[in-house]
């Protein structure tokens, strides 16, 4: 359907609220992305870190202060040529948090309004009725037609929202926290459909979320924000295994963070020695610059840990450190361990053959390419916490 | 404390605020609020101006308009008069307003927050009063606590003297019939308090060890006192402002108050009308710092409400036997506000004269009242005009508020105004608007005067704050993304308001016309003033019945107005129980 030119490039968008105070508000600061056409781009954050106001912005439901958007070779809003189209003629599609179905319309009318609305063209009773069918058929709803919304499942007035959304072949579209009122289920569910439907009608699409596993699973890309902040963006591999700092690397799922200094210099190929906190030296990789001097952290993912008895024989390319089993716990496919290294407290996920019981003596294995160093500059791992574990749960709420 | 240093280390350069939003831009997102801004001004601002004006003006021997003066403001703090109607206005609106608390809020209670019986009887009893005119039920009153009324007449039969227990052209007797007259409303407003109180708290007081009283007194009854407070004040406000009390009970009882004073001096001839109008504008001003207290209670009672508010599930005390306690309660109130006075109406209408009701009257029976009634075309007439004034009036109103509540709670520029120009003719009482808008008629080139297009000016100016609070509140009960999905899907601003917002605020539409409908349909005080030969309304006309004596046939009239508006109440209790189950719903 939608092959024409809709690259998005948004540049330099910023958005204050006044009198919110620092950083706390949803406002944005100077975010800048390009999109190629069908790409399946996610802001993902905490909430209030301004993922939804970008949206907003590209929307046209709010205004920027700064930067310019846009849509192939339209210029949306541009703030230095004060251009700002009219969000009722920027032909996108947009699917809110709370679908906002009419609940005065049925589905088919809710369906037909962005058509009965538009500006472009007048459509005929016989083009709506055909164009209205067959987005309720690409959104499985055909039949569906003649029904009150408020007769429908959450996840079917999801699919009207949808449907409602790309039924005039929009250019972009946006979708605001679309799968947060669904239960876990029908979450799953809708995760695959939404994905396949995107890549049926190859629409560019913006999609906003605070669930990390959501934003791994759907997207090509990824742009993680915090406090207004663009923090970084990439392919979902790049996000989860080159975090370029601390809050990123817990963001994306639980991970351990080792504090402590580089010993010398970064060497060319990434590889440094470190020394934490505690006095044990370790090996990790730098996939980002990084100044020796400043005070460091390692995320180590707790699946990268592997805990082994301590009179085995040491890997090459692995770090060993030796410590106490603090706790163990049996969760069927995984084993989860809480092991004390010194003042350290790590969180290891093991494959179920281990078994180790609390107060054991285990030696703490992890390979050099899954100990990713990290800058510290945003401040989120203090230079006196000897690990910190983010669960990526605690920041959703 | 160190992340929020580093946020705002980066700092963002100063902008200027854009002014506009999704809404739109420039101009155009000026225009709605400004133009509106204009048409309600230019009704609201001119009743304040003409007041000010003549109040400031000398009347020539011709009857034009002299030079400024401020000898009526002089002439009334002179007057020893205004001392003693205001004390009385004061004592009259404070116990009315005891009386209706107490017994509305006691009723309120027992059917809110108790599983006592009887309690839908509540309800019928408060919506059926509201559609029955004023008039109707103070002369039921009247005849019911008056010298030939069935109190009076036990009284001199049992005592066997010739003379009365009460006497109801008193204080006492407009305390008690004004308090009547306000309970069905303090009721229903504070039933809505009692409903969103949180019953955990009550059941924790329970839990404790305290009973029911107790638990009433130190719970219920303090979580209450700022809704209480804000509606005491609020009934007290409108007590003060009170017409029809004052001057059919009042007046003949020799019992001045501030109303019937201005009524007075601008019904007699000449009419005084700069001393009414600096009357007036000593009462707007009086009212008006009552009013900012009240806005600023209100608010703070509607905060304490919102606490509790979601996943409330009604579980009301259990009062064992006492339930038929409350029962009586709710039945005594059925009798008080509902059966005895219409019964009185009835047996009145069906009496050639006004005479005691017994068993020997039955003798007396006559069908003469409704065939005057109803065969009489003046009477007819009546009741068109009093329909085609309410209807008008509540359809503009409504019209108004709703374009003014949607730009006001979406924050269109300029909206916040709106909400505040609509709040102003709270302060006018409705004999002053009255003075006011026959003030305005007179200096107005067109011939205003005397017409019903006047009296529904005056209604649609008087009940713009009711229909804004039912715009308002509806219009905040409308999802904000369901207008956004709209603008999205390209709808101009004008389709979103006639296609989503309009539609979807039906149910608050419907309620606010009905409920504005019937005030305007009972109301006197503006209209007795305004009213010309040709453009009576049925109040006005019940009034002048009651007052020239032919009671019977005034009892017959109200007796088939009240069935007809009985009818329109009944069908605001459905709207309004719709819309909230579609909201709970939802």
């Amino acid at each position: 359907m939608a092959n024409v030119d809709s690259a998005l490039e948004v540049i330099d968008l910023a958005k204050d609220y006044p009198g919110t105070g620092h950083g706390t508000g949803r406002g944005i600061r100077p975010i800048s992305f390009s999109l190629k056409t069908g790409t399946f781009f996610t802001l993902l954050g905490p909430s209030g870190c301004g993922k939804t106001t970008t949206l907003r912005c590209v929307a046209g439901l709010e205004q920027p202060d700064e930067g310019m958007v846009r849509l192939g070779r339209d210029v949306l809003f541009d703030a230095r040529h004060g251009t700002n189209v009219a969000l009722n003629r920027r032909n996108i599609g947009m699917v809110f948090q709370s679908y906002a179905i009419w609940p005065h319309m049925t589905v088919f009318e809710n369906v037909a309004f962005p058509l009965r609305v538009s500006r472009d063209r007048t459509y005929g009773a016989a083009e709506v009725e055909r164009l209205v069918g067959g987005a309720l058929e690409t959104v499985n709803l055909a039949g569906f037609q003649g029904r009150s919304p408020t007769q429908l499942s959450g996840g079917q007035q999801q699919r009207v929202a949808l449907a409602r959304a790309i039924v005039r072949s929009p250019r972009l579209l946006l979708l605001d926290e679309p799968l947060s009122n669904l239960d876990a289920k029908l979450r799953d569910e809708m995760r695959n459909e939404l994905k396949r439907l995107q890549q049926q009608i190859g629409v560019t699409t913006i999609y906003v979320t605070h669930d990390q596993s959501e934003a791994l699973e759907m997207s090509d890309m990824i742009a993680v924000i915090n406090q207004g902040q663009l923090m970084q963006i990439g392919s979902p591999r790049e996000i989860y295994f080159r975090p370029r700092d601390a809050f990123v690397a817990g963001f994306m799922g639980s991970t351990n963070l080792l504090t402590g200094t580089i010993a010398g210099s970064v060497p060319e190929n990434g590889v440094a020695t470190v020394k934490l906190t505690g006095g044990q030296v370790v090996k990790c990789q730098f996939p980002n610059p990084t100044s020796s001097v400043k005070p460091i952290a390692i995320s180590v993912r707790p699946e990268a840990i592997d805990l082994r008895q301590t009179n085995a024989p040491p890997r090459d390319g692995w770090n060993r450190l030796i410590g106490t089993v603090v706790s163990a716990g049996f969760l069927g496919q995984t084993n989860r361990y809480n092991v004390r290294v010194g003042d350290l407290h790590l969180q290891s996920r093991t494959g179920p053959e281990t078994n180790f019981t609390s107060g054991e003596s285990v030696a703490v294995e992890f390979s050099v390419m899954n100990a990713i160093g990290l800058a510290t500059a945003d401040g989120k791992v203090g230079t006196d916490g000897p690990a910190q574990r983010i669960e990526p749960g605690n920041n959703s709420k | 404390m160190k992340q929020v240093a580093v946020v705002g280390a980066a700092g963002m350069r100063p902008r200027r605020r854009a002014q506009s939003s999704w809404r739109g831009s420039g101009l155009t997102i000026w225009l709605p609020a400004g133009i509106m801004t204009m048409v309600l001004a230019i009704l609201v601002l001119p009743p304040i101006g003409v007041l000010l004006q003549t109040s400031l003006t000398e009347v020539n021997e011709t009857g034009g308009a002299g030079s400024f003066t401020l000898a009526h403001y002089a002439a009334l703090l002179a007057d020893p008069k205004l001392y003693s109607s205001a004390w009385n206005s004061v004592i009259f609106a404070a116990m009315a307003t005891g009386v209706s608390l107490f017994f509305g809020g006691a009723l309120a209670w027992i059917v809110e927050r108790t599983n006592a019986p009887l309690r839908p009887l509540a309800y019928v009893t408060a919506f059926v009063s509201l559609g029955t005119p004023y008039v109707i039920y103070v002369s039921a009153w009247l005849f019911l606590l008056g010298r030939a009324g069935p109190i009076n007449d036990l009284y001199r039969q049992f005592s066997g003297s010739s003379g009365i227990i009460f006497n109801v052209y008193s204080m006492a007797g407009m305390v008690l019939v004004e308090g009547f007259l306000w309970s069905p409303l303090v009721f229903l407003l504070l039933s809505a308090a009692f409903r969103r109180a949180n019953a955990d708290m009550e059941e924790a007081a329970r839990m404790c060890g305290a009973s029911v009283f107790r638990t009433f007194w130190h719970i219920s009854l303090r979580l209450a006192q700022p809704a209480i407070i804000g509606i005491g004040l609020f009934v007290f406000i409108r007590n003060l402002e009170s017409f029809d009390v004052p001057v059919l009970i009042g007046t003949p009882g020799r019992v001045n108050l501030l109303t019937t004073d201005i009524y007075l001096s601008i019904t007699q001839i000449p009419p005084l009308l700069g001393h009414a109008s600096a009357f007036s504008v000593v009462l707007i001003a009086v009212v008006a710092v009552l009013l900012y207290f009240y806005g600023r209670i209100s608010r703070n009672a509607d905060r304490y409400a919102s606490i509790t508010g979601k996943g409330y599930r009604p579980r009301p005390f259990d009062l064992g036997r006492a339930r038929w306690l409350g029962g009586a309660v709710i039945l005594l109130n059925f009798v008080v506000i509902l059966a005895l006075p219409l019964l009185a109406v009835l047996w009145n209408s069906f009496m050639p004269f006004v005479r005691p009701m017994n068993l020997a009257g039955l003798r007396l029976l006559t069908m003469e009242n409704y065939l005057a009634v109803l065969y009489e075309t003046s009477y007819v007439q009546l009741a068109v005009n009093t329909i085609f004034v309410s209807a008008l009036a509540a359809t503009l109103a409504i019209f108004l508020t709703v374009i003014a509540g949607w730009l006001a709670v979406r924050r269109w520029p300029g909206g916040a105004t709106l909400d505040q120009i609509t709040s102003i003719p709270l302060v006018f009482p409705g004999i002053v608007l009255g003075v006011a808008m026959m003030e305005i008629a007179l200096w107005s080139p067109l011939p205003l005067y005397g017409t019903l297009w006047l009296i529904s000016i005056a209604f649609v100016i008087r009940y713009m704050p009711y229909g804004m609070r039912y715009a308002y509140s509806g219009v905040l009960q409308i999802h904000r993304e369901l207008e956004e999905a709209a603008g999205v899907a390209g709808a101009s601003q004008l389709a979103i308001l006639r296609r989503i917002v309009a539609p979807l605020l039906s149910p608050a539409i419907i309620a606010g016309w009905l409920f504005i409908f019937l005030l305007g349909a009972r109301e006197l005080s503006i209209a007795v003033l305004l009213a010309g030969p040709e453009s009576q309304t049925m109040a006005v006309a019940m009034f002048d019945q009651w007052s020239n004596g032919q009671g019977a046939e005034a009892s017959a009239l109200g007796a088939a107005w009240t069935v007809l508006m009985t009818i329109c109440a009944c069908s605001l209790y459905f709207v309004v129980r719709r819309q909230s189950d579609m909201v709970a719903g939802s």
